[in-house]
């Protein structure tokens, strides 16, 4: 038996070893065989001769092939590319991949793994071509194999690919990641191909966008296998900069394959699926929106717990039910837990979910929030509707193609509607991506039960008010004059609010209010066992003590970094107001320090003090940022408001005040500063509003405008001049 | 999502291993242990009340080596009110961890779980290092764990060197070396002085061991500095200078003396091939034009410098031996050794007496008197010609013929020399070489400043800026200039750029352009206040909290001269005082004066040395101060 088995691994090991060095040499021949045409390329044209390098040949291949459950996907990507600097040449002067890897698709599968086979040649200016010995050279550590080419230099070509196949199991239907890209990379290209080859229960949605080429299917000799591609010629490098899109902008394609093996798969598969595996998918309508989905956000969820919170309370309208319905299922389902999150995480509890009992909701995903949201919306007879919506960045709800772009909001048909999303601990009702903000979106609903209805409908926008962080800075001088003290009060709403709590808060912070808000216990008062609860306070109290000081140690070097202050004392923290119970509520927290030989030069008797730069760094456009040539894409409207309050020390007066009045304002933005001198105190208050989502480059000169006047303002000074 | 409860259970319990039996929560006197503690390393999060290192040495039969065991038995306490770190131990191809274990103060396994992993280092391309680690928590102040390490050498050879300080804090550090009578060992006791070091010798005569015994209380964590000298000139610790042993009446050395270290070395050269027909070809046409001698020794360095990309593969005996030259040749890339082999196969093909040279960095504090492969950790080569001796470091892109990094300056050399060796000392060079000037010739134009600015970099000041510029995009090149000029600020437009050949390293670098300077000058009611200074070097070299000398990377002169034209109808009306500074290691001046119709303003700021040194540091800051008070002070033009 030992020895059958012995026989039946060898064999299992020699077969592995064949078939190993046969997928080598299948991507060998695959890329450099006869048919490879672009092996003759290696010229590149007068007008790129001063690029780092040049991508004579990219090709990129998608194959999916599979017998009953067991799928092989294949991947590979192959340039060559003629290196033209150092620069280029310490780039490409490493590689690194894992040649055996466990699949991370379908269901685990022990027996057999993933390979990645990699081939690299270099050609010489003169022709010759050397061939590296990958296997040879490569060292391989913990699974990982790095590879040092030899013999690399400037003017060499190197071409290489990198050739993954990917064996699986999957029983249900199961959708590969999505690839969403532009033409454009790194370094221009001068040829580019795409290929796609698949088979039988394998659907494909792909499109391509902004004038990229379409892609065109290439006939075969089987019935059941598909051939597809797309080429280009002359791609130009991509510049990725600042306020920018590139999905939306740039020549680019997506796709997506599925796995189906049967109608039944298909039907379940969350995806829009093209007809049959022989059609391309390139476009959503609305009606397979609505199939997709009509049966997926049926309301459902144990609302016991909701219901039991809302006895005996009244309230003003729908609107309010909703909100504070909103806001205790925010606790209930996420805030309530997060002490048992923190001990897990450190250590504190073996098992701290244990005390929540066995039937306990916690919601983790959009979806499920939907739908138990909606359940709860449909108990109280609320009208809703159900926001199909698609961030900005990868384009138009009329370019929909791939499921996983798609996020989901409930709308409530109060009387002014209500937008509810799937919360984290600080999200507020009526909060939403800024990205999704002002987007075409579709509406389902129900005339009945069951969703059937689709429209098309458009999410609100905010306004530079809405979305505002505002600062009230007061400073005093020392009497030696080489210091100050500053206070300043920080206050966000909007979406200028959630990245700042989150980097404020200790989850201390909020958790201990909303058990009081909601009458609940905390999960030190769930663990039975006293000794527990004695220890575990205990212990989550020296977490938080630990990481208040970490966080202390880091507000410091923010308001170092803020103040341009190399060291500050005293510094003290205080959060005023959390703002987490509505959107157009302010976060305020106020910090306060004292500095030394910061922002205050020193001019014989008198003294220059840097007031521009207590509205902290501005945007400081380089040369080339001016040159913009695409459109601008912006987060979201939004305004800085500061207000700087300096008393003016005795003895002294302040020069300089003109050169503190300025204003731009045109429709993209704005910058605005005023002076004035009240009771000894000078009164700086500035104003800088982005406008819009989106400008377009026309109006990027009027966008230069106000970020240079606003850079301008942290340059200028006041001076106290000894009386 | 309903939870799941026995498949939650079982997910609990593979995550949470550490939650066995036997936590043990700290009592009066830890809560006292770690305030002291606390008091006098405030900067520490965990301590360690005891360390102790157990040394003996035994004899393998098989390779015939001399093995070291290495046991360290620690006791860590938390001085914070929570700690979470990392409990690390290094092994490679040379050694291994045969016992790693944590457990609470009572004895009971702790359950952390050990990690093995390679270690990565930028640095290196691929190296054999390994760590152990396990993420350790201790949830309560003066929390306690008791750490237990085995670690075994295969070989003495690579059992250096045993230092008393260590990550963290400790109370009391013990280290106790067994060395039987059969094995010469010598401890050599390093930067001793100014520490209470008690030592203890006792003799085990049944054994036939001696037992030094060395104690060392209150010892502070190893320094988290940067630009600190490396640990070897800091640290109390101990060199372990492995000389010979004795079986079966057999006396076989080890690293007796430097010819012992030297005859390893060269027998690891002596098995290299060196068939150099693969480079002859390149060695014929770097050198059939060249003129001179020295052209065609130029010629086959600076090949090198430009050509062999430096990747470090520090795998066993490759940390030692030199790659064959046609390899690094053929390849186009090596490290240290591989380009000090490969330049000293060039000329030697092209005729020249070039040799292989072991040398310990800066970073290293011995010199070759002490025998053990912890005193080097580079190698380059050495040209003898017409009786002058000249050092190649190969690794050192745009570095000229002649000149030495300041990393091997004065450090001493063993030179290969067939069976015997030579040792010498790398020349010094004086900070004056790397001199750089800077002349700023400005007029005032309204609220603008503008003129012209010369830079001249000669030395170290200059291959460093050959090699940013080289490791740049070519489309990156120009905008690199400009921010290299203008330090990033955009109130200063740089303009017509003129620069000596940035590819040539035997010619010093001059660089002309043209300023404007906004937002330096501000009028306020009549009088005009201007920022003279756009470079504020040093401003921000306050050693503060430093324990350890500040090292730069060269020695450094620098000489900046500002000329300003006063505008007529005006005249200076402030100037901030004159300072200036001298010692050993540094002098450094700032001084204005008035020059017909001009404002002079000139820094000369020279680091002799290439460190301030901590005896410096109080005199070095209050010229910092003072420094930083002149730059923030504002030259005053009021009208005549």
């Amino acid at each position: 038996m030992t020895k059958k088995l012995l026989a039946l691994l060898l064999l299992f090991q020699s077969l592995s070893v064949l078939s190993q060095s046969k997928e080598a040499l299948e991507a060998k021949n695959f890329f450099w065989g006869e048919a490879d045409k672009s092996r003759t390329v290696s010229d590149i044209p007068a007008n790129l001769q001063n690029e780092s390098a040049v991508i004579l040949y990219k090709n990129e291949n998608y194959d999916f092939h599979k017998y009953g459950k067991n799928v092989t996907y294949t991947s590979s990507i192959r340039k060559r590319i003629k290196l033209l600097d150092q620069a280029a040449v310490d780039e490409f002067s490493e590689f690194s991949f894992q040649e055996r890897f466990y699949s991370s698709k379908g269901q685990f599968n022990w027996f057999r793994k993933g390979s990645t086979t990699v081939g690299i040649k270099i050609i010489k200016p003169d022709g010759s071509e050397t061939e590296i010995d990958v296997e040879a050279e490569a060292i391989e550590v913990d699974g990982e194999n790095k590879l040092a080419i030899a013999n690399l230099e400037v003017g060499d070509i190197i071409d290489y690919y990198y050739f993954t196949k990917e064996p699986f199991k999957s029983t249900y239907a199961f959708g590969f990641e999505p690839v969403e890209k532009p033409l454009a990379e790194e370094y221009p290209i001068l040829e580019y191909k795409l290929f796609f080859e698949t088979e039988n229960d394998f659907f494909i949605n792909f499109n391509s966008y902004n004038g990229a080429p379409k892609l065109s299917e290439i006939p075969t000799e089987k019935r059941n296998m598909r051939r597809y591609e797309l080429t280009e010629i002359n791609i130009p490098k991509g510049d990725f900069t600042r306020w920018f899109y590139p999905l939306v902008e740039l020549p680019s394609y997506k796709f997506q394959v599925y796995f189906a093996r049967s109608g039944k798969f298909e039907d379940l598969a969350l995806a829009f699926l093209p007809k049959n595996e022989a059609t391309i998918k390139t476009s959503v309508s609305q009606q397979e929106v609505l199939e997709l989905y009509e049966n997926r956000f049926r309301p459902d969820g144990d609302l016991g717990d909701v219901k039991d919170y809302f006895k005996g309370k009244t309230f003003e309208d729908d609107a309010h039910k909703v909100t504070a319905a909103y806001y205790y299922m925010r606790h209930y389902y996420l805030t309530r837990f997060m002490e048992a999150f923190y001990a897990k995480d450190a250590n504190i509890s073996p098992y701290p979910f244990m005390v929540y009992g066995n039937n306990v909701v916690f919601i983790q995903s959009q979806k499920q929030f939907i739908r138990h949201f909606t359940e709860y919306l449909r108990r109280q007879k609320i009208a809703y509707e159900i926001v199909v919506a698609k961030n900005r960045f990868d384009g138009t709800l009329d370019d929909l193609l791939i499921e996983n772009n798609i996020e989901i909001l409930v709308k409530i048909n109060t009387e002014k509607p209500l937008y509810a999303s799937f919360f984290g601990p600080h999200t507020n009702i009526n909060e939403f991506s800024p990205l999704l903000e002002g987007t075409e979106v579709y509406l389902l609903s129900a005339s009945r039960y069951r969703i059937d209805q689709i429209n098309k409908g458009k999410l609100p926008s905010s306004t530079y008010a809405d979305n505002e962080t505002k600062k009230n800075i007061t400073l005093s001088l020392n009497e030696a004059m080489d210091g100050f003290k500053l206070t300043a009060v920080n206050s966000y709403k909007g979406h200028e609010k959630s990245d700042q709590q989150y980097d404020r808060f200790l989850y201390t912070d909020y958790v201990s209010e909303d058990y009081k808000k909601y009458e609940t216990e905390t999960w030190v008062d769930m663990v039975r066992r006293e000794k527990d609860q004695e220890k575990y306070q205990k212990e989550l109290d020296a977490l938080t003590e630990k990481l208040r000081s970490t966080q202390k140690e880091r507000f410091e070097d923010s308001a170092k970094a803020e103040y341009f202050a190399d060291a500050l004392e005293d510094y003290t923290y205080q959060i005023n107001a959390n703002g987490r119970y509505s959107l157009d509520s302010y976060f305020i927290f106020t910090e306060g320090f004292t500095t030394k030989n910061t922002l205050i030069k020193k001019a014989g008797p008198n003294h220059i003090i840097e007031i521009g730069k207590l509205i902290g760094g501005q945007i400081d456009l380089t040369k080339k940022e001016r040159e913009r040539s695409e459109n601008i894409y912006l987060p979201y409207p939004r305004s800085y408001n500061y207000q700087i309050n300096m008393k003016i020390p005795d003895g002294y007066s302040v020069s300089g005040l003109e050169k503190l009045n300025t204003s731009v304002d045109n429709a993209t933005g704005a910058f605005i500063s005023t002076a004035k001198i009240e009771d000894g105190v000078l009164i700086i208050n500035t104003f800088k509003r982005y406008k819009n989502y989106f400008e377009p480059n026309s109006n990027w000169e009027q966008m230069i405008a106000f970020l240079d006047a606003a850079n301008q303002f942290t340059n200028e000074k006041i001076l106290l001049k000894k009386e | 999502m309903i939870m799941n409860y026995p498949k939650l259970l079982l997910v609990l319990l593979i995550s949470t291993s550490a939650f066995s039996q036997g936590k043990v929560e700290p009592t009066p006197e830890d809560l006292e242990i770690a305030n002291v503690l606390k008091t006098e390393f405030p900067d520490d999060e965990v301590a360690l009340i005891s360390s102790v290192d157990l040394i003996t040495f035994d004899f393998d039969k098989k390779n015939m080596q001399v093995t070291v065991k290495q046991i360290t038995d620690e006791e860590m306490i938390n001085l914070d009110s929570r700690a979470d770190i990392q409990k690390y131990c290094f092994y490679d191809g040379e050694s291994e961890i045969t016992e790693f274990e944590i457990s609470y103060i009572n004895g009971k396994k702790a359950g952390f779980q050990i990690n093995d992993e390679a270690y990565k280092s930028d640095d290196l391309f691929h190296n054999d290092s390994r760590v152990q680690y396990a993420d350790m928590d201790f949830p309560l102040n003066a929390y306690r764990y008791l750490t237990h390490v085995k670690k075994e050498y295969k070989d003495v050879k690579y059992f250096t060197s045993l230092y008393f300080n260590d990550d963290y804090p400790i109370q009391k550090k013990t280290i106790s070396v067994t060395i039987p009578d059969w094995l010469n060992l010598e401890l050599k006791e390093m930067n001793f002085e100014g520490h209470d070091i008690e030592k203890t010798l006792t003799t085990e005569a049944e054994n036939h061991t001696k037992t030094h015994t060395y104690t060392l209380n209150n010892v502070p964590a190893m320094y988290q500095e940067s630009n600190a000298p490396g640990p070897s000139y800091i640290y109390p610790h101990l060199l372990i200078l492995a000389k010979s042993y004795t079986r079966d009446d057999t006396s076989v050395t080890l690293f007796d003396a430097t010819k012992d270290l030297y005859g390893w070395y060269i027998s690891l050269v002596n098995s290299l091939q060196n068939d150099n027909s693969a480079l002859q070809a390149k060695v014929n046409e770097l050198t059939e034009s060249a003129k001179t001698d020295d052209e065609k020794i130029k010629n086959i360095y600076y090949w090198v410098q430009d050509n062999i990309r430096y990747i470090a593969f520090l795998d066993g005996i490759a940390g030692f031996k030199p790659d064959e030259a046609a390899n690094v040749f053929n390849k186009r890339y090596g490290d240290c050794k591989g380009m000090a082999n490969l330049t000293k196969q060039m000329l030697l093909e092209a005729g020249f007496d070039a040799r292989l040279t072991w040398i310990g960095t800066k970073h290293i504090a011995y010199d070759y008197s002490t025998p053990n492969l912890a005193i080097d950790n580079h190698m380059i080569c050495t040209l003898f010609k017409d009786g002058n001796t000249l050092f190649l470091d190969a690794t050192e892109k745009f570095n000229a013929l002649g000149e030495y990094a300041d990393r091997i300056q004065g450090k001493q050399v063993l030179i290969e020399n067939g069976e015997d060796f030579i040792l010498q000392y790398v020349p010094q060079a004086k900070a004056s070489f790397n001199k750089e000037t800077l002349s700023y010739n400005l007029t005032l134009e309204e609220d603008h400043i503008i003129g012209s600015v010369d830079r001249h970099y000669n030395g170290e000041s200059r291959s460093q800026l050959l090699q940013n510029f080289h490791t740049l995009k070519t489309e990156n090149k120009a905008e690199f200039l400009e921010f290299y000029l203008n330090q990033g600020n955009s109130n200063i437009a740089v303009s017509n750029i003129d620069t000596t050949n940035l590819l040539n390293r035997d010619q010093n670098i001059d660089i002309a352009y043209d300023v404007a300077i906004k937002n330096a000058v501000s009028s306020f009611d009549g009088q005009i206040y201007i920022d003279l200074d756009f470079d504020k070097e040093l401003a921000t070299h306050k050693m503060e909290k430093r324990k350890t000398d500040f090292i730069f990377s060269s020695k450094k002169d620098l000489e900046s001269v500002t000329r300003l034209q006063i505008p007529s109808g005006y005249k200076v009306s402030h100037v901030p005082a004159n300072i200036s500074i001298s010692s050993d290691n540094y002098d450094m001046q700032v001084m204005f004066k008035k020059e017909d119709r001009a404002l002079v303003y000139k820094k000369q700021f020279r680091i002799k040395n290439a460190k301030v040194a901590t005896s410096d540091f109080e005199q070095w800051n209050q010229f910092i101060d003072q420094l930083n008070a002149l730059y923030n002070d504002q030259i005053i033009l009021s009208k005549d």
